[in-house]
């Protein structure tokens, strides 16, 4: 019978992953692979001309860049053992303490150059750092906000907050993507980016700003029973759940850009098209406020140097340096429009500060927190920085597309609650190191 | 001489199948280090007992089954219509062959994405914009990926729309096997139509019928690719009402790292699957006896 033949096989070629000892680390002749998801296509073009630059630009180092699907790159990471892993890889923020509990990461105070890291954004910072040391350094962070269309706002006599202070609450929110239906072409006033997948880590990412303004969280010290499933996330999420009448599927991709609805909630990373497609009509607001002030994610992909690198840092140290250098940082964020890493690169930036259009994302980033202790005063809230965070988004994400389905809100935090904590007894809580 | 493919046997099946066996008794963690710690039966304790895991994996088995009960007879009745259809030797029938396979091509995940396309909830899906449209706007849109009712059955249908233009070749290539000596003579005893495909037909394909059932149920058993893809990828896929056993295995290796729990299914599914086919094997050899 050839059920579960191939998976086996696979399981046994990945589990068996001995002990991680460096096999690259001796010889120093200055090449190292490097690896990173292929995202947009400004995206993997801006980074494929940077690694181009760093090559040309010195002879002691050549960097050979790989790009894997965005979708499968997780796992890769996941299934490959450390000491056959590049030494330089990217990661996305959330999946850095997972990698660092399956030592495939080293940290980076002896690699990277400590003025490149003093020169990091606080977000940044607080992404990177795990058991107090920096194991993560990353070029950009990200914005999670609302997107409107102004010229049908304004038929619908709706006017768009600008600042934090000024959020729509959540009844507001309510009434008036009703409204805006009824001008909007498609009927529908908001696409919700369900064509992204809310099962995937899109969905934890969306919807955590909805749990966290509303007094919610996740996990606290390593439970989700009684926090996750807690009546203020399912209060939350039955209004997320609601608002699925007026949102659209958005299956053409384009539906915002093109005019067809009002409003939007995703990244900074769409402003290129939104910008290009709206012009002077795109207005960047801030998420609905559920009571305790308004909330968006933020970390978002960053470097890491693996135990591959040992004894070879100063070739991946070189080539992290010229990441976070100012310059490399600006030709990045003018493809994908993120908010510059650098505190230097921040204060040049043309779409953040004062007045600027994107100013609202690089406010929110100032005052940044942990999912553990959210407070209504802070805005950007990282993801929780566990080792067991694949369990945790996975069980989420599952919960999350059942109930955008239909299904019932506690019935389904509770199932996710109980898988999670189910999966941290069984692991010691992550704790072993 | 069978050496060569004894040991491919060993490498590729039973090594796989007794590591899944020793894996599922400790807790493996993908790209965990540690050395795993032994968990003794619990992962098989709870795909049985826990009402968590056990449901999810019960639901499973039944959308395998439902799914299995429902493909096997329509597509094989299907693609035997089919093959009937494209053998009548009429000018441009090529083209017919070709258009009725050309689906086996595609990737079922490539398949799943056309499908999302057509069945994608709200005004803008193909499906529900054309029957709003031939019923006057009468049908209201459905949710038919999303919705409880309609999600597994919209999963059987692409599945069957993917796959039964394979069959329709296998069943094809007997069709043009049975001699035309025997039609002749059935149309010499006054046999109709519907005689002559009950019994010179049908007795001439049997043997390749019963292979194209058995190789369909095998299919249906590891159905996991479009469900994946459906419902991870934006397709809002109805994941409770959809679940197959190997989609649970892959989620629980692979998206909660969790290699423990995905052999403790892998190693319960053989056995099930081993069940199911020794049944099989006794009905089909009792009907041909």
């Amino acid at each position: 019978m050839t059920i579960g033949t191939g998976l086996s096989l696979a399981l046994l070629l990945s589990a068996c992953s001995g002990d991680s000892e460096s096999s690259g680390g001796e010889e120093s002749d200055g090449a190292i692979e490097v690896w990173a998801h292929a995202g947009q296509a400004a995206e993997s073009e801006a980074l494929q001309s940077l690694v181009d630059e760093f090559n040309s630009s010195q002879e002691d180092v050549t960097a050979e860049l790989t790009l894997i699907p965005e979708a499968d790159y997780t796992s890769t990471i996941q299934s490959t053992s450390a000491e056959d892993l590049p030494e330089v890889m990217e990661m996305d923020a959330p999946t850095m303490a997972s990698f660092v509990y399956d030592r495939k990461l080293i940290p980076l105070e002896d690699v990277v150059s400590a003025d490149a890291l003093d020169n990091r954004i606080g977000g940044v910072e607080e992404s990177g750092t795990y058991n107090d040391a920096t194991y993560a350094v990353g070029m950009f962070d990200v914005g999670l906000g609302l997107w409107g269309n102004k010229t049908l706002l304004d038929e619908a006599g709706i006017e768009a907050p600008t600042t934090a202070d000024e959020a729509w609450t959540v009844d507001e929110f309510d009434t008036y993507v009703a409204e805006l239906a009824e001008v909007a072409p498609s009927g529908k006033a908001i696409d919700l980016g369900e064509a992204n997948g809310f099962a995937a880590e899109w969905g934890t990412f969306t919807t955590t700003p909805d749990i966290w303004s509303a007094g919610g969280t996740l996990m606290l010290d390593g439970e989700a029973d009684g926090v996750l499933n807690s009546q203020e996330n399912v209060d939350a999420l039955e209004r997320w759940a609601s608002w699925k009448e007026f949102a659209d599927p958005n299956t053409s991709g384009t539906a915002f850009p093109d005019g067809e609805t009002a409003l939007t909630w995703t990244g900074n990373w769409m402003y290129p098209t939104f910008s290009e497609a709206l012009g002077e009509d795109l207005v960047l607001m801030p998420l609905p406020d559920f009571g305790q002030g308004t909330k968006a994610g933020h970390g978002s992909w960053q470097w890491g140097a693996t135990p591959t690198a040992e004894g070879n840092t100063e070739a991946a140290g070189a080539f992290l340096d010229f990441l976070l250098s100012d310059d490399s940082i600006n030709a990045m964020v003018e493809a994908n429009a993120a908010v510059p890493g650098s505190t230097s690169a921040l204060e040049q930036s043309e779409l953040y500060g004062p007045d600027k259009p994107l100013e609202l994302f690089a406010d929110n980033l100032a005052s940044a927190c942990g999912s553990e202790d959210v407070t209504e005063e802070c805005i950007a809230v990282a993801r929780p920085v566990t080792p067991g965070y694949p369990t945790v988004t996975s069980a989420f994400g599952s919960a999350l597309l059942a109930i955008w389905g239909g299904a019932d809100v506690q019935d389904e935090l509770d199932s996710a609650a109980r898988a999670i904590d189910s999966d941290f007894a069984d692991n010691d809580g992550y704790q072993n190191d | 001489m069978a050496a060569p493919a004894i040991s491919l046997l060993l490498l590729f099946v039973a090594v796989p199948f007794l590591a899944s066996i020793g894996f599922s008794l400790y807790n493996v963690r993908l790209g965990d280090p540690r050395d795993p710690s032994f968990m003794g039966l619990t992962q098989y304790v709870r795909i049985l007992t826990d009402p968590d895991v056990s449901g999810q994996f019960l639901d499973a088995l039944l959308h395998n089954l439902i799914f299995a009960a429902v493909v096997v007879p329509v597509q094989t009745a299907l693609a035997l219509a089919l093959a009937l259809l494209v053998k009548k030797n009429l000018p441009g029938m090529g083209v017919f062959r070709s258009l009725y396979f050309l689906p086996v091509v595609f990737p079922i995940a490539l398949v799943a994405i056309i499908w999302r396309l057509i069945l994608a909830r709200g005004d803008q899906g193909l499906l529900n914009s054309a029957l709003a449209f031939f019923s006057g706007g009468a049908f209201g849109s459905q949710d038919w990926l999303g919705s409880e009712l309609t999600a597994l059955a919209s999963v059987i249908v692409l599945s069957i729309w993917q796959g039964c233009g394979f069959q329709m070749v296998i069943l094809l290539a007997a069709l043009q096997q049975v001699p035309p000596e025997l039609y002749e003579a059935a149309e010499l005893d006054r046999a109709n139509g519907w005689q002559r495909f009950v019994h010179v037909t049908l007795p001439g394909v049997r043997t390749t019928l019963v292979f194209v059932a058995l190789y369909t149920t095998i299919l249906s058993l590891r159905v996991f690719d479009q469900i994946y893809v459906l419902a991870k990828s934006g397709g809002g896929l109805n994941e409770d009402a959809t679940r197959t056993v190997m989609y649970e295995a892959v989620t629980a290796a692979f998206d909660e790292n969790n290699i423990g729990r995905a052999s403790a299914i892998s190693v319960v599914f053989f056995l099930i699957v081993v069940v199911l086919s020794l049944i099989q094997r006794r009905v089909t050899t009792e009907k041909e006896g």
